[in-house]
């Protein structure tokens, strides 16, 4: 009886002194904190039949979707990099890649898709199929928002299969902002900006910014932005970059 | 009046093995004195509460009544067991373990170290003639060498009190006699042996007293002489009779108010008194 | 102090002179040693796979170790008395548990020493192999070039990757204290196993029991127990893990790793603390 009574007394003490700590910390670890939870019962579930294979389970399934890219089968390979980065959110490689097959190759496929007679279809198929890919973006950033690596993949989705400048320049910004961001990522975003209607006056001060910097900044697309902007908003030859 | 070694006190063991069967006593409100420096031999058929008795002594087991002292201290604590050494039935001990360093172990656990330690492995494995087979692993040891490096692991630390669960079972006859010889040794040293048996003829050998358990009862205690005289029986030992005398005596009896109760040449044995006190052969088993 | 750790080494000595610690160790070796095959896959994405093959198997491997090597210490001992002739000195239980605790936990100690020692030996090959590859084919600017080595030596760093093979050496003494704790109510060494492995399953989802139960989702009386019940009994085993981050080549903060071995230390005493409560309260 004793012993029942002192196994239940430090499971109690035990529970209350664990649960906390473990809320605290598991709130500190970023991607997989922030799984809804739907996602971690879904993620839980598959995870407690693998019992911590997950990561090896994750790349097996990543060189799968890859058989299946490779296979152009497009509904399988969708399937096996939702489990990859059910599997491992915190990995920005599988976030990247998911997007990148699925907004380029999927969507380009489906453009060309000679079984489909009808273009309107085939155009339907292609966005969405962009659709799919800007999501894997937008969720992965939201999993790890401050990885650079997710924005600037956004940004040029946006820019290359969107064509919303306005969306590709603001991503472009946000990967700035964080540490270990490519040092183009500043100028891309006030490039994208430029294209945007009523934005130019903005654009046109942060490029000038840009230039000052020195000569590290001053690339040919720069000069050519510049040079753009002025014609466009009639900068007096006097306050002109480029003369 | 010497020191208590072993004091039980209205010592009983119920086990309740599951909710349908009724509980089953193991042992009942048994009271042992055990005196410091004698042997002391627990009888009893398998199954009598031998076994049980010695785990309660040694806090293996936990009294459902009744209390427990070692030299005077409550058994549970485990200071009461700093002098103690014990040697279970059919103990196996670490197979991966050479006989070395089983006795380095325990002499550790008995809180022996450095020189003293070493110098005391040495003396025991000479004792119990294991030197041969010192860095051989105990998995390649016999029963009667198992035995002996259990001995020796018993007696490890000088122990005040040894108690040894059926010491001779499944050792051959030299190897008990052996066993024996070093109880008797351990006893001119002072030390305190608890030993339980079935082996009737051989606690008789070395017992000062004994205790005879039957279903988990007292039934006997006492001194080898006191438990086997039988008060008023007179035992005649006569050498060299002719048998014309034998007739007469017997005659005599048959004419007197008394009763020839046997007529042989041995004496009374131990073992006719355990028969008598718990119906039962000596050699029943399980 | 003494006593705890004459049981402690010969404990250790006992596992380790069991066949199966080199079985495990063997193929856990192999595995990450075979990993270097099947991580030629690209540039880029070599190492991440290097990284979470070779740390999955030291995690898988050092788990499997904790709970066979720790199911069978007090079952066998009960069974051949070695424990009545043990506990018949002046040896208290709790000696005995923790004894044995450290015993397994040493063994494991080794066996993630060992593993890790390859991969890091492996990672080391590995960037070595890539830097000269670079250098076959330079990038065209130094400061790319620069650039790039940088990202190889941060993707190869075993000094990164070392404090979640830390982890995962602390994970599997939890789960070692765990599994004692199970032995010793356990009738059968297979029973522990048995129990463990279901244990391990139930730990995994810990977390997710512990937010359903204390977000107090709609649920029955009866559901809701069970939640609070695993919340309370079972550990974290999700919150050890940093295998995947390390992997990604997420460095990990100092706070975030202490915290999460004081959590482990702590689940350890726990275990620990509940072993001694129930084999304090076992008649053998």
């Amino acid at each position: 009886m004793m012993r029942a009574f002192w196994l239940i007394l430090i499971f109690a003490v035990g529970g209350a002194i664990k649960i906390p700590a473990e809320q605290n910390l598991a709130r500190q670890s970023q991607a997989r904190a922030a799984l809804s939870l739907g996602e971690k019962f879904r993620e839980g579930a598959l995870l407690a039949s693998l019992s911590g294979l997950r990561a090896l389970a994750a790349n097996v399934l990543y060189i799968e979707a890859h058989v299946a890219w490779e296979q152009t089968q497009w509904a399988r390979m969708l399937l096996l990099f939702r489990q990859v980065t059910a599997l491992q959110p915190g990995v920005v490689l599988f976030w990247d890649t998911a997007a990148w097959h699925m907004a380029w190759n999927a969507s380009a496929a489906a453009l060309n898709d000679s079984r489909e007679p009808r273009v309107a279809l085939r155009v339907r198929r292609q966005r969405e199929f962009i659709e799919i890919g800007r999501q894997f973006l937008v969720r992965g950033i939201e999993l790890n928002p401050n990885q650079p690596q997710l924005h600037e993949a956004l940004a040029r989705l946006y820019r290359d299969k969107l064509h919303d400048h306005t969306g590709a320049s603001d991503s472009f910004a946000r990967a700035a902002a964080l540490p270990g961001a490519a040092a183009y990522d500043e100028r891309f975003s006030a490039y994208e900006l430029s294209y945007c209607e009523g934005m130019e006056a903005d654009a046109y001060e942060r490029l000038r910014q840009l230039y000052q910097r020195g000569e590290r900044e001053r690339l040919p697309t720069l000069l050519a932005r510049i040079h753009a902007l002025e014609e466009k908003l009639g900068v007096p030859n006097a306050d002109r970059v480029i003369r | 009046m010497s020191e208590i070694a072993v004091r039980t006190a209205n010592l009983t063991k119920i086990y309740r093995t599951d909710f349908r069967r009724k509980p089953r006593v193991a042992v009942r409100d048994l009271n042992l004195e055990i005196r410091a420096g004698e042997i002391f031999g627990l009888l009893g058929p398998n199954g009598s509460g031998k076994s049980t008795t010695l785990k309660m002594i040694l806090n293996l087991a936990f009294p459902t009544r009744g209390t427990v002292e070692i030299f005077g201290k409550t058994s549970s604590a485990a200071a009461s067991r700093a002098g103690v050494g014990f040697l279970p039935e059919n103990a196996y001990f670490y197979k991966f373990l050479t006989g070395e360093e089983t006795l380095f172990f325990h002499g550790k656990l008995g809180g022996l170290r450095g020189a003293q330690l070493r110098d005391r492995v040495r003396e025991l494995i000479e004792l119990v003639g294991l030197n041969d087979a010192r860095s051989a692993r105990l998995s390649t040891y016999s029963k009667g060498m198992l035995q002996r490096i259990g001995l020796a692991q018993s007696l490890v630390h000088r122990p005040r009190l040894v108690v040894l669960d059926e010491p001779t079972a499944s050792v051959d006859p030299a190897g008990s006699r052996d066993i024996c010889n070093l109880i008797a040794r351990l006893k001119a040293n002072g030390t305190t042996v608890l030993l339980s048996s079935h082996l009737l003829t051989q606690v008789e050998e070395i017992c000062d007293r004994i205790a005879i358990l039957d279903r988990g009862e007292l039934v006997r205690a006492g001194t080898v002489a006191e438990i086997t005289e039988s008060r008023r029986r007179t035992e005649l030992v006569i050498e060299n009779a002719p048998d014309a005398l034998l007739a007469q005596l017997q005659a005599q009896i048959q004419n007197s108010t008394a009763t020839l109760v046997t007529k042989r040449p041995a004496r009374t044995s131990l073992e006719e008194v355990f028969l008598a006190a718990t119906n039962r052969p000596v050699d029943e088993r399980k | 102090m003494r006593r705890i750790s004459a049981i402690a080494s010969t404990t250790f000595t006992e596992l380790i002179r069991l066949k199966l610690f080199y079985a495990v160790c063997a193929i856990g070796l192999l595995l990450i040693g075979g990993s270097v095959f099947f991580a030629r896959f690209s540039f880029q994405e070599e190492f991440q796979i290097l990284k979470d093959i070779s740390l999955g198997t030291i995690t898988i491997f050092s788990s499997l170790l904790a709970i066979i090597a720790t199911a069978n210490l007090i079952p066998r001992d009960v069974e051949d008395r070695t424990a009545y002739a043990i506990l018949a000195k002046a040896v208290p239980r709790k000696d005995y548990i923790i004894g044995k605790l450290l015993g397994a936990i040493g063994l494991i100690a080794l066996s993630v020493l060992m593993m890790s020692a390859l991969f890091f030996a492996i990672l080391a090959l590995r960037e070595n192999a890539v830097l000269n590859a670079l250098q076959q084919s330079p990038a065209s600017s130094p400061q790319d070039m620069a650039a790039t080595i940088a990202t190889i030596h941060h993707a190869a760093s075993w000094q990164l990757v070392a404090p979640a093979t830390l982890m995962i050496f602390l994970r599997s003494a939890v789960i070692a204290a765990l599994t004692l704790f199970v032995s010793t109510f356990a009738t059968s060494n297979a029973f522990t196993i048995v129990v463990m492995m279901m244990v391990y399953l139930v730990a995994q989802l810990e977390p997710i029991a512990r937010e359903y139960w204390l977000q107090a989702r709609t649920a029955g009386v009866a559901a809701r127990s069970f939640l609070a019940l695993v919340a309370i009994a079972f550990p974290d085993l999700q919150a050890l893990d940093f295998g995947d981050a390390v992997a990604s080549g997420i460095v990990l903060a100092a706070p975030l790793i202490l915290k999460a071995a004081m959590l482990a230390l702590f689940y350890v005493v726990l275990y620990a603390l509940l072993s001694i409560a129930s084999f304090s309260g076992r008649e053998l």
